[in-house]
């Protein structure tokens, strides 16, 4: 129901974790292939219907990949960069003083990159130089590198009941789960037989993590017998490129796919597709649910245009 | 280790494996009740499986392969990763490659909790002896042709005698059947060639006019041909020159005409802001190719645009100086380094919010985050805390809660203070101090449905209105009973019935909240854990 036109095409979209109304989107030029980025951040009117307000917005020298919102500090940002470079911004001081820091130790894309919600010190960042990088705001360097994936990692998810677990999802078709105290990896799941694109862990259990794979399908895996999936769920008609799931509801989930739409998921029920929103007239590349209010949701894509609806209602307005 | 180096193989493997064992055997099952784990130091999610021996063997067998030895380790292990082996299954599987010998098997007695290891040494012999790529003669080997060195002597010398005459006879025969009757014919040949030696020279000379006159005609019509062809080329190359000289003709047009678009695009960028950037990588980014009028993006196209070639180019910021000349209009030369080398992070304004699924509710800790400005904060407690479609906004009339809060029922609970009578400067209990923003949130809008208004007063009449809540819609009650926010809900339900039915009242009691938007969600209740059921 609200809606903002970004300048560049989006990648990535994020609620705020301290404010309900506040979101971050991600954008790079040309998508994302060559040129500049910039991040943006948006305020949701208190009209349903209506235009999102920009706050704030940074330019950087490469397109942005991915963001993550500080969990320790309201207006933190950590943004993923095609230049390989981690950078950090403070939505409270302006764009000429900003970034505050710029991490460049990746040396491809650095293409995920999520804080973490428990310890709330610390974010991973996942990169196309098959490495996942553990970092903390206080330090100017990486405190540890995992390196065992064979190609890229597309993208990190912390668990959010155990701190120090998190996995990695890579162009390998396997992911991984990492815990910061071992030195290696503690399980591979080869979840799909094309690339995996995206993982995500379940917020009510904690054994539960989704993959979105190039195969089209997303599926549901618990860890503990990860042999079979939980769920398969097919119903794009391309790459899955993102899944989510829900804060607020053990089953539901969402994805955005390359075939333009973005679909809500039960995966405890037989039919499984609870939703399809084709409001996108390019891919869909970003999705996200709001943490502080149930239902909302956003998504962003290559059209240049981001989506703050309720799920449950027409995301282009009545 | 992953840390360090990148062949996470032997070395670390053997590190690796007690300390995954010793976990396996502290954790048997293995992250189910995982709330004792603060105690544990081993990690959560480990593979309790034991260590599958024939997923083992089909990795042996794929590592002893010549072509497989030649390729990295790192294929290796990804391939047998991608196959479903455990890491302990594949760090087996390297120990036992490179050292088949059964004697030399003292790895066999690490596997904690397998057993059976005598019967992994068999197997592994077995295994061995077939393949004949082994490097080393297995132990096993060298027995087995002793063995079979005590039964040569009387044996294999029949065997050897009797083929021995076996191939003389056949030799004999042979050469008796097949090399004779050859020998036979040869010389028949040679005899039969020497006299018939003097008639061939007599037949050459009338076939060499012949072939003279047959070889100048020949010639004759390839040079016939070659002129024509030539002359064909001469009329084409003239055809192509014109066609050419029309191409420029339109291609000059063309030029002239993009010029044109390009001076008026740079006037209108001077009123403009730098999004014009963008208009022109549309339209004059391509100054030297007038083939492209509209660039082509891969759009429609859908290759597995994540896959490395799209980027495989160096950073763009380095490509900034050798860069084709039309990139400029793409990026700007930018510095997005920190201005500042080592400026320090502020202080956060609000404290972290819990999460949903962490249970319960936040109890005092969050605050609202002050960064609306007061009008909007002021009506925080007044949620309904119900699902809706976002229609309800217009219900509530003086309340400005943004219309995406209304989901959050929690909230109620937290900060309600006081009945709200509409003023904007409500005393809010965990508020911190307002900060001064920039932007300041529009007015709320004035009372669009007044029968809407009606019917949210009549509800308040029917509980004890402890709060003298005049005007307002029901916030998020006076208690912070689930019944009353349960009620709230089924109000609400009824004002957003209402309101779309266009004042219609509805006499409908309560009922059960949250069952007739779409996608069925259910509303979460915040006293009780946050179980859902959907």
């Amino acid at each position: 129901m609200n809606v903002a036109k970004t300048p560049f095409n989006g990648y990535s979209v994020k609620f705020s974790p301290f404010y309900e109304d506040r979101l971050a989107v991600a954008t790079a030029q040309n998508f994302g292939i060559i040129g500049n980025g910039r991040v943006h951040v948006f305020s949701l009117p208190p009209t349903p219907t209506g235009a999102l307000t920009e706050i704030v917005a940074f330019d950087t020298a490469d397109g942005v990949y991915d963001l993550a919102w500080s969990e320790s500090h309201d207006s933190l940002l950590i943004a993923a960069v095609a230049d390989g470079s981690v950078k950090l911004f403070d939505t409270n001081l302006p764009p000429p003083q900003n970034p505050l820091r710029s991490f460049q130790e990746h040396t491809r894309e650095v293409h995920g990159v999520d804080y973490n919600p428990t310890r709330r010190d610390s974010f991973v960042t996942a990169s196309w130089d098959d490495t996942v990088k553990l970092w903390s705001l206080d330090r100017p360097a990486s405190i540890r590198t995992f390196k065992e994936h064979a190609y890229c990692v597309y993208s990190v998810a912390w668990n959010p009941r155990h701190a120090d677990v998190f996995a990695s999802a890579s162009g390998d078709c396997t992911v991984r789960v990492w815990d910061v105290r071992e030195p290696g990896s503690t399980m591979i799941i080869p979840g799909h037989e094309a690339e995996i694109l995206y993982c995500d862990w379940n917020k009510y259990d904690e054994g539960l993590i989704a993959t979105s794979s190039v195969d089209k399908s997303v599926r549901v895996w618990d860890v503990r017998n990860y042999r079979v999936p939980v769920a398969s769920l097919n119903g794009h008609g391309f790459a899955v490129r993102k899944v989510k799931f829900s804060p607020h509801h053990r089953n539901l989930m969402m994805s955005c796919s390359y075939d333009m739409t973005v679909c809500m998921w039960d995966f405890m029920v037989e039919d499984s597709l609870v939703g399809r929103y084709d409001h996108h007239s390019e891919f869909a590349i970003g999705v996200d649910f709001n943490v502080l209010v149930e239902g909302l949701v956003a998504s962003t894509g290559w059209d240049q245009m981001v989506f703050v609806w309720q799920h449950g209602t027409e995301p282009r307005g009545p | 280790m992953a840390t360090e180096s990148s062949s996470p193989a032997n070395p670390p493997a053997a590190g690796g494996t007690p300390q995954n064992s010793a976990a396996e055997a502290v954790q048997p099952a293995n992250g189910d009740k995982q709330d004792a784990a603060p105690q544990n130091p081993k990690s959560v999610f480990v593979n309790s499986e034991p260590i599958r021996e024939d997923q083992v063997q089909n990795a042996i067998k794929f590592l002893s392969h010549p072509k497989v030895r030649d390729s990295p380790i790192f294929h290796r292990r990804n391939f047998l990763e991608k196959k479903g082996l455990t890491k302990e299954e594949i760090d087996e599987a390297f120990r036992r490659v490179p050292d088949p010998s059964p004697s030399a098997q003292p790895t066999a007695t690490n596997q904690a909790g397998q057993g059976v290891t005598t019967s992994t040494i068999q197997p592994a012999a077995d295994a061995q002896t077939p393949l004949p790529m082994t490097t080393v003669p297995s132990g096993g080997s060298p027995s087995m042709v002793a063995l079979a060195r005590s039964r040569f002597h009387w044996y294999h010398a029949v065997v050897a005698v009797g083929l021995l005459t076996a191939s003389g006879v056949g030799t004999a025969i042979w050469v008796k059947k097949s090399m004779i009757p050859r020998l036979k014919s040869w010389i028949r040949w040679v005899v039969l060639e020497e006299k018939h030696g003097d008639g061939d020279i007599t037949n050459i000379k009338p076939s060499l006019a012949e072939e003279a006159a047959a070889a100048a005609k020949s010639a004759a019509a390839a040079a016939t041909d070659v002129a024509k062809a030539s002359q064909e080329m001469m009329i084409s190359r003239r055809e192509e020159k014109v066609n050419m000289e029309k191409f420029m003709e339109l291609l000059q047009m063309q030029v002239t005409e993009i010029r044109s678009m390009g001076n008026a695009i740079q006037q209108l960028e001077g009123r403009s802001d730098k999004i014009e950037r963008t208009h022109r990588v549309e339209h004059g980014g391509y100054n030297g190719s007038i083939a492209n009028l509209k660039p082509t993006y891969p759009m429609g196209n859908k290759p597995e645009i994540d896959s490395r070639s799209a980027r495989s180019s160096s950073p763009p910021t380095s490509a900034d100086q050798s860069a084709p000349p039309y990139l400029n209009s793409y990026m700007e030369d930018m510095n997005d380094q920190p201005p500042y080398a080592s400026q320090q992070i502020s202080n956060p304004r609000s404290a972290p919010r819990s999460k949903p699924w962490d249970g319960g509710y936040q109890a005092t800790t969050t605050s609202r985050g002050g960064g609306f400005g007061s009008s909007l904060n002021g009506d925080r407690g007044s949620d309904f805390g119900a699902q809706n479609n976002g229609v309800s906004y217009q219900v509530d009339a003086q309340n400005t809660v943004p219309w995406w809060q209304k989901k959050n029922p929690r909230i109620t609970e937290l900060d309600y203070v006081e009945p709200k009578p509409g003023s904007n400067t409500v005393a809010q209990t965990n508020e911190q101090p307002p900060i001064q923003r920039t932007w300041v949130p529009p007015q709320p809008p004035p009372v669009v449905m007044p029968e809407a208004a009606e019917a949210i007063r009549r509800p308040k009449s029917k509980k004890e209105a402890a709060e003298p809540v005049t005007n307002q819609e029901t916030s998020g009650g006076g208690s912070s009973s689930t019944a009353a926010v349960a009620e709230v809900t089924d109000e609400l339900q009824r004002i957003t019935k209402i309101s779309e039915s266009g004042g219609e009242v509805e006499e409908t009691t309560a009922h059960s909240g949250g069952q007739e938007t779409n996608g069925g969600l259910k509303l979460s209740e915040i006293e009780e854990e946050p179980v859902q059921s959907y």
